[in-house]
């Protein structure tokens, strides 16, 4: 079967080339000049190429050029990055005039393997440009797409350094095979694999320098994500890094600085409030035993008396073993205590510039950014060197090299006790410094019985987070090189041929020490420690030809064929170790117990074939195909190989007769496109069948089976349709694009279930189907332009429908809050539906919701948490999602308003049980609006009784189900360019100030930190949504400088 | 035109080179795995997949403690209390357990994975040298048979409970499983299907298996008498067990130690010290700092959970000077101390129990295998510091007597009660709240799996 298309591939490149041969003929020479139409400025780095060929020159200092053209030329085309695109019939001497705007249709925008002006596309790609990157307060780049481009959705998990952003293109297309997007830098596919060891995922995006990014290009539709073939199901991200022009240098500086709060906090008890609270829930916890237990008792004050006394001694322990709890004199915001100043600073430094042989892009990056969270902060140095040179008449060659070092210094993720955010559990009568020791509470415990001295273990009511900020680390260091070196042959006039080889190379170490301190949470009475070093090296080239032949004015030919091979293997070790002779030792070389050690290694490969031929007809009908045979060793024998092609048709019907002369509709394109792509993000080796030594015992060492085979294991595969529209009028200052798209996902890569007595519990099978449908609204338009004023305004918005419409009757997620259920989108809530307290006697209600004989469900309510069915309670899913964006330019000052927004998504509020439980559950402080709780017959609350330890209604249920929508002001810039009467008496070219707010406001109803969250602890393609005493998004305010000489 | 053929040629060596070179590469091996046929490939390999089963075997959910916990939560009422916040065991401790259980799902796989990976040693015995292929297969089998015999006992009825061949016991799987079809749905066989399996596996275990065995800690042929010895006691079958329990004793393997709490080693200076066999640990699983579990430390011990204590109740009938009193005593009497080291091996077998055995099986046989069975009686009394009974004293009561308090909460509880047919508390030794249900997934993918009564 393969050798089959390699065959195919190998006579089409040489079809290609005798088609090529052929076609030969004579020179001649042109000149001209290319002037900006605001000004009159000559335009340097502007791009004039013979159009239908590879044949181009860079305007130089003066925006002259001379290009020789082949004799059967007709046509120029003159573009510029941020001006329109003109085309002109070839003339000795060519002046042009290029002017701003017109900009959404003659871009340049970058598809796979090759760019493609904006008008002539027919597949969908959203892009995303430096100019609403660059130099935003953020730590890695995903987060500045955020609300940038329609179907694209972007959700950072909390508000901690470095760590996991989800994206998703077009929704979920995976249940549990990889749902995140392919990332190619400079058409190098890059290590995306969390390689955290502390339960919460970090991102080895956030290794990139945002300010290196010339532009981001999103593939939505299967058209333009298929040359990507079996990595496309999840859309395609292809990042352009910055080069340099011809023409004069350039050197920049950049710099900003600001600071860093939550967005938001919650309101927890006071210590008056905390109590009283849990005196009367005390109370009532005694009257409910009496009332329940009558025989447990001889009177219900007996009760009372119990449970208040119980609750008075574990006030006076909390209270550091004294009575201050009963004038409330200490009252400890523990909340504030998780939290720290954040100071952020960015500085880049970038010289650029070339002559039409050699141009380079140099640039350099230091992030240093503190943590909204105690003891998280985040150092980051990027460098980067872009050279592209014309070695001859027909060769150029050129790199593209990265370097980065990110050291993370983390905390622990959402679920531990450790992590600082969970200090909001502590009581409010709990002084931070323990007066009978004047150290931190809980850090000392002259007391205790078999450790004098040593943490206390039952006070504060949980182990003090503050004592791991004081006595502990977690960091994380990475450096990566990432790279490429390309040539580019131009072969014949309509020939070329391109290689790239790149590298990626990403080794991480984490550093974790656990000193004495944390002996209650850590279990290390002499402090511990963890170290991991990880080795990922990933090698890609890509090896293609592009055939442009000129055939005439009428016909447009474009191909591409290549194949592209990538291979990664990923070494990794971690060792643990217990027992350091005191605190001056905090590496494992002086731990006295050497407890665990692992390293292991792993590898995956991709080898592709693809082609695609994009061919235009009288410059109005687009047509373009395209195809990818891949295989996998992710795959077996029996389905190694994949095919994936593509189709799509473009018609630019304002280019026809009857609309040509229509005064208000200057542009209109229709276009369909349908393609198959893959998804082969799972583990490595899923389709042998595998032992490993596992099975050690009593130190001899042993062997076990752990995996079943499959090896028909094949590629989950998406079929996709996409029509979409592009409309300009006004001579294209307002512009709409509209898509509606449907993606049908069949053989799911699942695990499905074993019977037991085989001795496995399930086998990765292609099994069951899902569908992801929506349309997308994107607003161009340029509301006023004048010579001194300019308002442009840009929206997009989204809706996308996920549903599971097949998993063979299984059930994934079953025991969490988040389900994989068949009918419903991934990710939706299911538990019992809560129905406030009962306003007879307090408790915690729930409607039955059991099916009845005609179908419906029983709304009646029962105080049966058991007897209550569980039902689809919310959705992890937004309705629709939107950017809106407002620039406004007066002379040089400039203001940019971008509001971003999530609308009908739920959040589930996971630490709910704990701190808004009603006094029901431990002595954890509760937010005040459990001061709401049920007190007397008739109340109407949705609070139930408070009855301390009788839990009532803290069991899962819609009870903590909240609206997860919000709008935000993601981004507030004030900017102002310096008048070049000022700057030039400094010698300088340009200079641009400005103040810039990210997540100044949001609107929302939720009631947690923030409503983007996604405890880490436990983010998947299913569990969504669920706030975990998670770390609230970071509001930034910066103030920084631009300087160009 | 030769230019660009020069051109043209260099491009096409270096796709044609990259094409033919890549290829292989799609054909990657796990570093940190293997793959099935390449793991059987010597004796070595064999070797290490019995090492394996040991592992699988010594579980958490399977010997490593919780089959024993299971046992003792289920056949104990108000003579223990439970604590824990474990949902699973608080269902088992009140004798109210759902299908979806999850202790009782996830023992249910781990069970059958240790008996897999028995099978694929028996498949591959062949490989192994000859010199030692008898003693492998015997100890697969004798592992394969106790797990078999705690399944048999936790998921169906007693055997003394009906007709054992008409009860449904649990799937006998006896060859490894090598690619996914429907005949992986194994239905239940016979509750005496079962035992005769059972029996048949540790018979062939005794005959094969070394008398000694280097490491002092995998099974031996007294491992195997001794386990042969609790399934006969556990069908009624004195004489049998008689036999059994005496070739046990008379190997002369292991002896009883001086002290019922040497049986128990521990050492309070560092409770997280590895500890050997003692010499009257017949078998036991065994655990270290990176493998094995001991879960009766992780629920009955103060350096564990500590979520089983102690009540009254159970020490009504104990004579006062019986020094077995001493591993709860330290504790106050609210915790046994018995299994209070963090990595200890988890006991499975004691020599003790043999005497035990020997002593009730001659007693209702009216025989006098090895020993009378007020000598035997005597053996396990006179350790304990209590004074010997007479031979009028001796009765079926004081030999159970000595048995429940020399055995308490190593695991044997829930099966004596249904053996001897007592009750627990209200549950009588038969109801089906005493039987463990089939895991919910189970029938859910093998919808031929009956359930047991009562659920």
């Amino acid at each position: 079967m393969h050798v089959t298309k390699k065959l195919a591939a190998l006579l089409g490149c040489l079809w290609l080339l005798l088609a090529a041969v052929s076609v030969q003929g004579q020179t001649r020479q042109i000149t001209g000049k290319v002037t900006d139409g605001k000004d009159g400025a000559p335009l340097i780095g502007a791009t004039v190429t013979v159009k239908g060929t590879s044949q181009s020159v860079i305007t130089g200092a003066d925006g002259s050029f001379q290009l020789s053209v082949p004799s059967t030329a007709k046509t120029i085309v003159v573009s510029s990055v941020g001006f329109g695109t003109k085309e002109f019939a070839v003339s000795d001497n060519i002046n042009v005039v290029l002017t701003t705007g017109d900009n959404s249709l003659s871009e340049v925008v970058v598809v796979g393997y090759g760019t493609k002006i904006k008008r002539d596309l027919t597949g969908s790609v959203a892009k995303v440009g430096a100019k609403e990157l660059g130099n935003t307060p953020v730590t890695s780049f995903e987060s500045a797409l955020q609300g940038r481009a329609a179907g694209v959705q972007v959700q950072q998990q909390n508000g901690k350094l470095g760590q996991g952003i989800n994206v998703k293109i077009r929704g979920s297309a995976s249940v549990t095979a990889g749902n995140e997007p392919l990332y190619v830098i400079d058409g190098i596919p890059v290590t995306t694999r969390d390689l955290s060891s502390n339960g919460a995922p970090t991102s080895p995006l956030a290794d990139i320098n945002t300010n290196d990014i010339e532009s981001i290009e999103i593939l939505k539709d299967a058209s333009s994500a298929a040359i990507y073939g079996s990595r496309g199901s999840n859309g395609v991200v292809l990042i352009t890094t910055k080069k340099g022009k011809a023409g004069k240098s350039r050197i920049d500086f950049g710099f900003f600085a600001g600071k860093q709060k939550p967005t938001n906090k919650r309101e927890f008890l006071n210590s008056q409030q905390y109590v009283d609270g849990f005196t009367d829930a005390s109370v009532r916890a005694g009257k409910y035993d009496y009332k329940n237990y009558p025989g447990d008792w001889t009177d219900e004050q007996e009760a009372i008396d119990y449970y208040v006394g119980r609750a008075e001694s574990a006030f006076t322990r909390f209270s550091a073993g004294n009575d201050d709890w009963k004038t409330a004199k200490v009252n400890t915001d523990w909340q504030e205590e998780a939290f720290q100043n954040a100071p952020i600073a960015q500085y880049d430094l970038s010289l650029s510039g070339g002559n039409e042989k050699t141009t380079f892009y140099m640039g350099g990056q230091y992030l240093d950014q503190t943590g909204i969270i105690a003891r998280n902060s985040m150092k980051r140095y990027n460098g980067r060197l872009n050279i592209d040179h014309k070695f001859n008449n027909w060769l150029n060659i050129g790199t593209n090299l990265s370097f980065a070092r990110t050291l993370n210094y983390r905390v622990s993720n959402d679920n531990a006790f450790s992590t600082p955010l969970q200090s909001v559990a502590l009581s409010p009568i709990t002084p931070t410094i323990d007066p009978r020791t004047g150290l931190l509470s809980g850090e000392s415990d002259p007391d205790r019985a078999d450790n004098p001295g040593g943490p206390n273990q039952n006070y504060p009511l949980y182990y003090n987070p503050m004592l791991s900020v004081k006595g502990a680390y977690y960091n994380t260091f990475v450096n990566r090189s990432l790279g490429n070196v390309y040539g580019q042959a131009q072969i014949l006039k309509n020939l070329s041929f391109r290689s790239e080889l790149g590298i990626d190379q990403l080794n991480q170490t984490e550093d974790a020490y656990y000193g004495p301190i944390t002996e209650r949470n850590t279990t290390y009475p002499k402090g511990g420690g963890f170290a991991s070093a990880d080795r990922i090296f990933n090698f890609n080239t890509n090896n293609f030809f592009r055939f442009a032949p000129v055939i005439n004015e009428d016909n447009d030919l474009d191909a591409v064929a290549g194949m592209s091979f990538q291979k990664s293997n990923w070494y990794t070790q971690t060792a643990t170790a217990e027992a350091l002779p005191g605190n001056n030792y905090m590496k494992l070389v002086s731990a006295a117990t050497k407890s665990d050690a692992v390293s292991s290694e792993q590898d995956f490969s991709f080898l592709s074939y693809f082609a695609r031929a994009n061919y235009k007809f009288k410059d109005r009908y687009l047509v373009a195909v395209s195809g990818r045979f891949d295989a996998s060793s992710r795959f077996g024998p029996n389905n190694r190989w994949g095919f994936f092609p593509a189709a799509s048709l473009g018609w630019i019907v304002s280019d026809e007769n009857f609309l040509s002369e229509s005064k208000v509709l200057s542009f209109l394109k229709l276009k369909a496109s349908y393609g198959l792509t893959g998804n082969a993000e799972i583990g490595n080796y899923p389709w042998q069948k595998l032992w490993n030594g596992s099975g050690a015992y009593g130190s001899n060492p042993g062997q076990i089976p752990i995996q079943m085979a499959n090896e028909d294991l094949k590629w989950e595969t998406t079929a996709s349709f996409d029509f979409g529209a592009e409309i300009g009028i006004l001579n294209n200052r307002i512009s709409f694009e509209l898509d509606y798209y449907i993606r049908n996902t069949k053989d799911l890569l699942l695990n499905v279930e074993l019977p037991g007595s085989s001795g496995y519990t399930s086998q990765l099978q292609n099994l069951g189907k899902l569908k992801n449908q929506g349309f997308e609204f994107t607003v161009n338009s340029d509301n006023i332009v004048t010579r001194d004023f300019r308002w442009s305004t840009n929206l997009n918005f989204s809706i996308n429908r996920n549903k599971i419409t097949d998993l063979k009757g299984q059930e994934l997620g079953v025991g969490g809050y988040n389900r994989a259920r068949e009918g419903e989108p991934i990710g939706v809530f299911v538990s019992r539906e809560f129905a406030g307290a009962d306003p007879a006697n307090g408790d915690a209600l729930y409607y039955k919701n059991t099916v009845l004989a005609d179908g419906k469900r029983d709304r009646s309510t029962t105080n049966d948490y058991n007897e209550a069915e569980e039902v689809v309670i919310g959705s992890p899913n937004p309705d629709f999602i939107y950017g809106f964006r407002n620039n406004l330019t007066y002379r040089g000052i400039e203001l940019d308003i971008f509001l971003q927004g999530v609308q009908g998504n739920q959040v589930y509020d996971g630490g709910g049980q704990y701190y808004s439980a009603s006094f029901s559950n431990g002595y954890d402080n509760q937010t005040v609006d459990q001061l709401n709780a049920w007190k007397n017959p008739g109340d109407i609350t949705m609070v139930p009784e408070a009855r301390r330890g009788w839990a009532n209604g803290t069991d899962p249920s819609s009870r903590y189900i909240m609206n997860g929508s919000y709008l935000r002001v993601k981004q507030l810039t004030l900017a102002y360019n310096l008048p070049q009467s000022i700057i030039k008496k400094a010698h300088l070219e340009r200079v641009r100030v400005y103040a810039r707010g990210q997540n100044l406001w949001t609107i929302t109803d939720y009631k947690g930190w923030d409503p983007e969250v996604n405890a880490d602890y436990q983010a998947t393609n299913i569990n969504q949504g669920v706030d975990f005493y998670s770390v609230p998004q970071a509001k930034v305010i910066v103030f920084g400088i631009n300087i160009g000489l | 035109m030769t230019h660009y053929k020069y051109k043209l040629l260099s491009c096409l060596v270096a796709v044609g080179f990259a094409f033919s070179a890549c290829e292989k590469q799609l054909d990657l091996d796990p570093y940190a795995s293997v793959e099935e046929s390449k793991a059987f490939q010597t004796s070595a390999d064999v070797e290490a997949a019995l090492v394996g089963a040991y592992s699988r075997v010594g579980d958490d959910n399977v010997l490593g403690g919780d089959m024993g916990v299971y046992s003792e939560l289920l056949g104990n009422d108000e003579q223990i209390g439970w604590s824990g916040t474990y949902q699973g065991l608080t269902q088992m401790y009140n004798k109210a357990i759902p299908v979806n259980n999850d202790f009782v799902e996830d023992t249910w796989k781990e069970a059958y994975e240790a008996i897999n990976v028995c099978n694929n040693v028996l498949a591959a015995i062949d490989k192994v040298s000859e010199g030692k292929r008898d003693n492998v297969e015997g100890q697969a089998k004798f592992l394969r048979g106790i797990v078999y015999f705690e399944m048999v006992r936790l998921y169906a009825k007693a055997w003394n409970d009906g007709n054992p061949a008409e009860n449904d016991g649990v799937p006998l799987v006896l060859t490894p499983t090598r690619e996914v079809s429907e005949e992986l749905k194994v239905n239940r066989s016979k509750v005496s299907e079962v035992y005769t399996q059972i029996i048949s596996d540790l018979t062939d275990a005794e005959s094969k298996m070394w008398d000694k065995i280097d490491n002092g800690f995998y099974a031996n042929r007294t491992a195997a008498a001794a386990l042969l010895a609790r399934v006969y006691l556990q069908k009624g079958d004195y004489a049998n067990a008689a036999d059994a329990a005496n070739r046990a004793i008379e190997s002369n393997e292991n002896s009883l130690m001086e002290t019922y709490a040497e049986a128990f080693p521990v050492n309070y200076d560092n409770t997280n010290a590895l500890v050997a066999n003692t010499d009257e640990d017949i078998f036991a699983m065994q655990v270290t700092l990176n493998t094995g579990y001991n879960d009766f430390n992780t629920f009955f011990s103060l350096f564990g959970r500590g979520d089983i204590y102690i009540n009254p109740e159970y020490y009504e009938n104990y004579e006062a000077a019986d020094d077995r009193l001493s591993v709860f005593a330290l504790n106050n009497y609210e915790y046994t101390s018995k299994f209070d080291m963090v990595y200890g091996n988890v006991h499975i077998i004691r020599l003790a129990e043999m005497y035990l055995v020997r002593a009730e099986a001659n007693f209702r046989a009216g025989t006098a295998v090895g020993a009378k069975p007020l000598d035997d009686i005597n053996t396990i009394r006179v350790r304990a510091l209590l004074e010997p009974l007479t031979g009028a004293q001796l009765n079926l009561d004081a030999i159970l007597l000595e048995r429940y308090h020399e055995l308490s909460f190593e695991g044997h509880r829930l099966h004596d009660v249904k053996r001897l047919e007592g009750s627990v508390g209200s549950f009588p030794w038969n109801s089906p709240k005493l039987v463990l249900p089939i895991p919910e997934r189970e029938i859910k993918i093998n919808p031929g799996l009956t359930q047991n009564e009562g659920y």
